[in-house]
């Protein structure tokens, strides 16, 4: 019954996604695909966060090299195909994963913020001055969208949005996949155990530096594909839009918000922070007033965020309804 | 044949000796009890030991390799467990994941991403086997934080022993048990170590002269004796350190 009951809303899901275009406009389109986008970036982050303990305060440094990668690949490579495009800014995330990881992997907690803070303000910083690579402060813009082709199948052109929104949400929904699926694995239940306990993970023959390393690349290359799909999105990427500290906020606000000890809290936190944007800027330009009044209430009141509170509220609704039950019998 | 060596084994914590000239040996398939009053050392010996600490000087030599300096994760590898005295488990899983670990660094699934862990049916079984073994069967999917302290504690020793090592290091493992709950966990100690060998820290003499095959006694960083309990047990040296505890 359960299990008819999932496949029925897995089902349902599917084809408001399919329809969403055509049931809500072009408009609302984007800003769908900008929130998955985020949502994206914000598992990507929770990955380390809620899955590993450790807390990044830098996480827009993998989103903007996967943007940059992206944009500077279309720009530079003449008739560079979509897919490729993407992998560069991909390949780049991962390279400043493993680039970093050394020093990343052996430090946790306030060390652990604060050298991911520094590095992404390091790569604000490049991207500022590093003109003749990332165009300062303009970005990378205006750059050719280059159509989805399997060649002598089909091609698909992406400047379409409508034909867009399906590329980026099968990009995005395959990554969420894949993170999701990762948390299942052997190595995903080692993340957690290090979350908990390292130095137990350490006594159990597991090598905890080498774990991370892995986990920290996962992230960041999801990220990358977030920021790369964000370039393509906007064509468009400026190093406000890609390093700035806010952007490395973001993801950890959607996380404490939607709630951090779940896989998907993150997406919802991320919904959240859609909608919350779009019903305030038709009221004021002053959106981070009303998100630092929900972040508050969140942690005051709802500490394990959106998902934590639904759990808590299901499971009183059914305590509730179970004792009233029993009630019933006994009288 | 001795599957433990030390030769000479010295730690300082910023020039306080902690550990000074130990020679302990264990030898192949003994549960060997390593006693002392408080501050002797015998945790810091652990730690040594365990490669949570570098020794500042000498050797120590298991299954006759030099694995001085070795990670904690290097000697596990070689087959060497520990429990730990204050409770060190993972507290957001629930008991049957807590083993599971152990059992998946036992298979040496380490890196694996390409399979669901839920869907390995060999390791869940193996991990239901251990559980059913050491009584936890019934709170398998409670996480360890809500464990009473007795099964918790039977827990953390199961967990050092679910990666199947030759030797294993249990830290004061009936640490702050009741009379009843410490009289289970040496049944458990003494079954599960069962053709392993054990070295054991202990406060509790009763525990210490029913389980232990030999003795070593620490005091003050120093090996005062090491024998049969029969041996220890009139040992004068060991006398004087105990009974001096008790005059202070």
């Amino acid at each position: 019954m359960n299990r008819i009951f999932r496949w029925i809303l897995w089902i349902a899901g599917i084809i408001i996604l399919l329809l969403y275009p055509w049931l809500f406009g072009i408009y609302d389109t984007n800003v769908f695909v900008l929130f998955a986008i985020f949502a994206l970036f914000a598992v990507s982050f929770n990955l380390l966060l809620g899955f590993t303990g450790l807390l990044s305060f830098g996480h827009a440094m993998f989103f903007g090299v996967g943007g940059y990668g992206t944009a500077i690949a279309l720009t530079r490579i003449e008739g560079l195909a979509l897919l490729p495009a993407v992998g560069i800014g991909v390949l780049a995330a991962i390279l400043l994963a493993l680039i970093l990881c050394p020093l990343l992997v052996r430090v946790s907690g306030t060390a652990f913020a604060m050298l991911t803070l520094a590095f992404g303000q390091l790569l604000y910083v490049l991207a500022l001055k590093l003109r003749d690579l990332t165009g300062g402060e303009d970005g990378v813009g205006g750059f050719p969208i280059p159509p989805f082709t399997i060649p002598g199948v089909v091609s698909i052109d992406m400047t379409d949005p409508l034909k867009f929104y399906y590329f980026a949400m099968a990009v995005i929904i395959l990554s969420i996949w894949v993170l999701w699926f990762f948390t299942k694995t052997p190595l995903g239940s080692v993340m957690v155990g290090i979350r908990d306990n390292a130095n137990r993970v350490d006594y159990l023959g597991f090598k905890v530096p080498q774990t991370k390393a892995v986990i920290l690349v996962f992230s960041g290359a999801f990220a990358g594909v977030a920021g790369s799909i964000y370039a393509i999105f906007q064509n468009l990427i400026s190093a406000d839009d890609a390093f700035h500290v806010m952007n490395s906020f973001a993801p950890v606000l959607m996380t404490m918000i939607g709630g951090v000890a779940s896989f998907f809290g993150p997406i919802w936190g991320s919904a959240i922070f859609a909608i919350i944007d779009e019903v305030t800027t038709r009221y004021t330009e002053r959106v981070e007033l009303v998100i630092g009044v929900i972040l508050i209430l969140v942690i005051l009141f709802a500490p394990m965020g959106f998902v934590g509170f639904y759990r808590i509220v299901k499971e009183k609704w059914s305590s509730r309804r179970s004792s009233k039950a029993t009630m019933e019998v006994s009288s | 044949m001795s599957i433990l060596e030390t030769n000479g084994l010295c730690h300082d914590f910023g020039g306080l000796d902690v550990l000074f000239d130990v020679k302990f040996e264990v030898k192949e398939g003994e549960r060997h009890a390593l006693i002392g009053p408080n501050g002797a050392g015998k945790t810091t010996l652990f730690n040594v030991i365990t490669g949570t600490y570098k020794p500042s000087g000498g050797e120590v030599f298991f299954k006759g390799k030099d694995v001085t300096g070795f990670k904690p994760h290097q000697l596990v590898r070689l087959g060497m467990g520990r429990s730990f005295q204050i409770t060190s488990t993972f507290t957001w899983l629930t008991a049957f994941q807590n083993i599971r670990m152990g059992i998946l660094s036992k298979r040496g699934i380490r890196f694996n991403l390409f399979q669901k862990i839920d869907k390995m049916r060999d390791v869940t079984e193996e991990t239901d086997r251990v559980l059913k073994r050491i009584n936890l069967d019934g709170e398998r999917n409670i996480p360890a934080s809500m464990l009473s302290y007795g099964k918790h504690r039977s827990l953390e020793i199961s967990m050092a022993l679910a990666t199947d090592p030759d030797l294993v290091m249990l830290d004061e493992p009936t640490a702050g048990m009741s009379k009843d709950e410490t009289h289970h966990a040496v049944e458990l100690i003494r079954r599960i170590t069962e053709g392993k060998t054990a070295v054991i820290i202990e406060h509790d003499m009763d525990v210490v002269f029913s389980l232990a095959d030999r003795i070593t006694v620490l005091h003050l960083g120093r090996l005062l004796a090491t024998g049969t309990p029969e041996e220890v047990r009139e040992n004068q040296d060991v006398k004087d350190a105990y009974l001096g505890e008790m005059e202070e």
